[in-house]
């Protein structure tokens, strides 16, 4: 399929194609678009994404995405230590940190348990959350996870394993199941934010 | 309702496909493999979302495409409605109701009712209890247009637990997480068998007072739902507790299985005639019989639910009545009910039937209309 592209030029529409979101047509139009720019544009957007890779890292102690060994939001003496609010994906901490609503800290499990992906509590960040949610100054864990069937399965597990240690509520969902955290909007997160109850177990 | 119009592009084996409809009854005739079938598959995925004939969305593009599309025109008690799909296995499904594109099958399901009766169906009484399953889910994704999206929860929970008790031997067991697992399965196995067990009893006596009809005032039919989990006083309560309890007696035979053995995905409609088990004393007649009862008994609640006439599909299934059958099936139809009617042979149809029906002749993939004469003589 490839061969009506000079060799080069296959392989950036290659490359491009296998972001999420992007379909060939897409993948070819960027490429297109690319090759025709000022070679000291190409230079800085080469630069910016090997720099985003080599400097990013994840935060030591609530595992968002960070520069720093801590992150600003941990670093930060504003932030209200009695809170924790537990997300799936760095995403997750953008979208509730738009609305500023919330002053507490995270915690980013980096993923959703999925057995049919092989995705088992031992692959996300579940133990040092634990460790930092029953330290004495946390008096509430905030579940603030998509409802989906895995979400709600990974939220039920963290929440019982959370339970000896401290208060944990999850927050009030209007949204559809399925639905995306980070396209809610912001006046909804902030309503869940605000509307957060405990958890019901069985 | 009033289908006015399907416009078929790349669906199964039509390219390009635009039909009219111009009558209440439309007799679409052809040979086998032409796309009879396709037509009325295309206006059975409008109603549910799905096809009974596949799962994968990749089986109703014609070849070599990338994406179908299936159009139609309505009117719904006076008012004109338009629905359009599009089908892309690689970038999902686009719905669309009136020129808006929806983003939830809730909002699309319950646009278009129909009810479809085909050969498969024949096959309720004596067949596999996926079958029994699958009939009633259809139902229910027309008449309670969240259960589409209950059932998905259900089966991705239903996957997941099964892909975890395939791992229970090669990791570490995980007491909690399977208990989260559980309680997945149980909260949305009970939304389902709650939701299944009511339209049981909404179909039991309109059922019971069609066969009671067509066996001649003869036999008292019965219809139960056969869950694997205890019904008890049926409230949301009593069943999250037996379904509990139920997987906690099944879980060493579940490990060893590896595979979920309690749930709605393994429940049954049970059919009784006279207290007997229609499943295996009912004779070839009165399985029939049975089946045209279910069927008549499912086109009354769709109405009922709907407060609309909901379109008939009638799937190669007309030439398995015997005459007396097909005379009270026309009877209830009336001009009541549109439908549309498959069949390879005009010659079973008669008269009444033919009367003022449109008849369309499909060809590889073709449809024209042909006047009644001319079908006779093709015949
Ligand atoms: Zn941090």
């Amino acid at each position: 399929m490839s061969s009506v592209y000079t060799r080069p030029l296959a392989r950036l529409i290659d490359q491009l194609q296998r972001l999420p979101g992007i379909g060939p047509k897409t993948a070819q139009r960027l490429a297109l678009y690319l090759i025709k720019r000022p070679e000291a544009d190409i230079q800085a957007l080469a630069q910016a994404l090997l720099e985003a890779k080599q400097q990013v890292g994840l935060c030591s102690v609530c595992f968002h995405l960070s520069a720093e060994p801590v992150c600003d939001i941990c670093a930060s003496p504003q932030r209200d230590n009695h809170l924790l609010c537990v997300v799936a994906d760095s995403r997750d901490v953008i979208a509730i940190e738009k609305t500023r609503e919330y002053h507490g800290k995270y915690h980013v499990l980096g993923g959703l348990i999925s057995p049919l992906e092989g995705i088992t509590p031992e692959h996300l960040h579940i133990q040092p959350l634990i460790q930092r949610a029953s330290q004495a100054q946390v008096k509430e864990v905030i579940l603030a996870i998509n409802p989906s069937i895995e979400g709600e399965t990974t939220t039920l597990y963290v929440g019982q394993l959370l339970r000896p240690f401290v208060k944990v509520t999850r927050i009030a969902f209007g949204l559809p199941v399925g639905g995306d955290l980070d396209y809610a909007d912001e006046m909804t997160l902030a309503r869940a934010l605000a509307g957060r109850r405990e958890i019901e177990w069985q | 309702m009033f289908l006015k119009s399907l416009h078929l592009r790349h669906f199964r084996n039509y390219s390009e496909q635009l039909v009219t409809f111009a009558a209440p009854k439309t007799i679409v005739v052809g040979d086998n493999a032409q796309g009879k079938s396709n037509l009325l598959e295309a206006v059975e995925w409008l109603a549910t979302l799905q096809s009974h004939r596949t799962h994968r969305d990749r089986d109703l593009i014609q070849q070599g495409q990338e994406s179908a599309q299936i159009e139609a025109t309505l009117e719904r008690q006076g008012v004109p409605l338009d629905l359009a799909v599009s089908l892309r296995p690689l970038a999902g499904r686009v719905l669309r109701v009136n020129g808006c594109t929806v983003k939830r099958t809730a909002e699309f399901l319950g646009q278009l009712n129909a009810v479809e009766f085909s050969c498969l169906d024949l096959e309720l009484v004596r067949g596999t209890p996926t079958i029994r399953r699958n009939w009633l889910d259809r139902i229910l994704v027309q008449l309670e247009p969240l259960y589409s999206q209950v059932l998905q929860t259900y089966q991705k929970a239903l996957r997941q637990r099964n892909a975890l008790l395939k791992q229970a031997g090669s990791q570490g067991w995980d007491e909690a997480l399977w208990q989260a697992w559980n309680q997945q399965l149980v909260i949305n196995g009970t939304r389902i068998i709650r939701r299944r067990q009511r339209l049981i009893e909404r179909l039991a006596p309109l059922a019971q007072d069609w066969h009671w009809v067509l066996s001649g005032a003869r036999e008292t039919l019965t219809l139960t739902y056969e869950s694997h989990v205890p019904l008890g006083d049926g409230t949301s309560e009593a069943i999250v507790a037996a379904f509990n309890e139920a997987l906690a007696a099944r879980r060493a035979i579940e490990l060893l299985q590896k595979t979920s053995l309690v749930g709605p995905h393994r429940d049954d409609v049970g059919f009784c005639l006279n207290e007997q088990s229609a499943r295996h004393f009912a004779s070839q007649g009165q399985q029939r019989t049975l089946v045209l009862a279910l069927k008549l008994a499912e086109l009354a609640l769709v109405e009922s639910v709907v407060g609309d006439t909901p379109l008939l599909l009638l799937d190669d299934v007309l030439a398995e009545l015997d005459l007396q059958r097909q005379g009270i099936l026309l009877e209830v139809m009336g001009d009541r009910y549109q439908t549309l009617i498959t069949t390879t042979h005009l010659a079973p149809f008669g008269t009444p039937w033919r009367q003022q029906a449109q008849i369309l002749k499909v060809t590889a993939g073709t449809i024209a209309s042909v006047p009644d004469t001319a079908a006779q003589t093709s015949d």
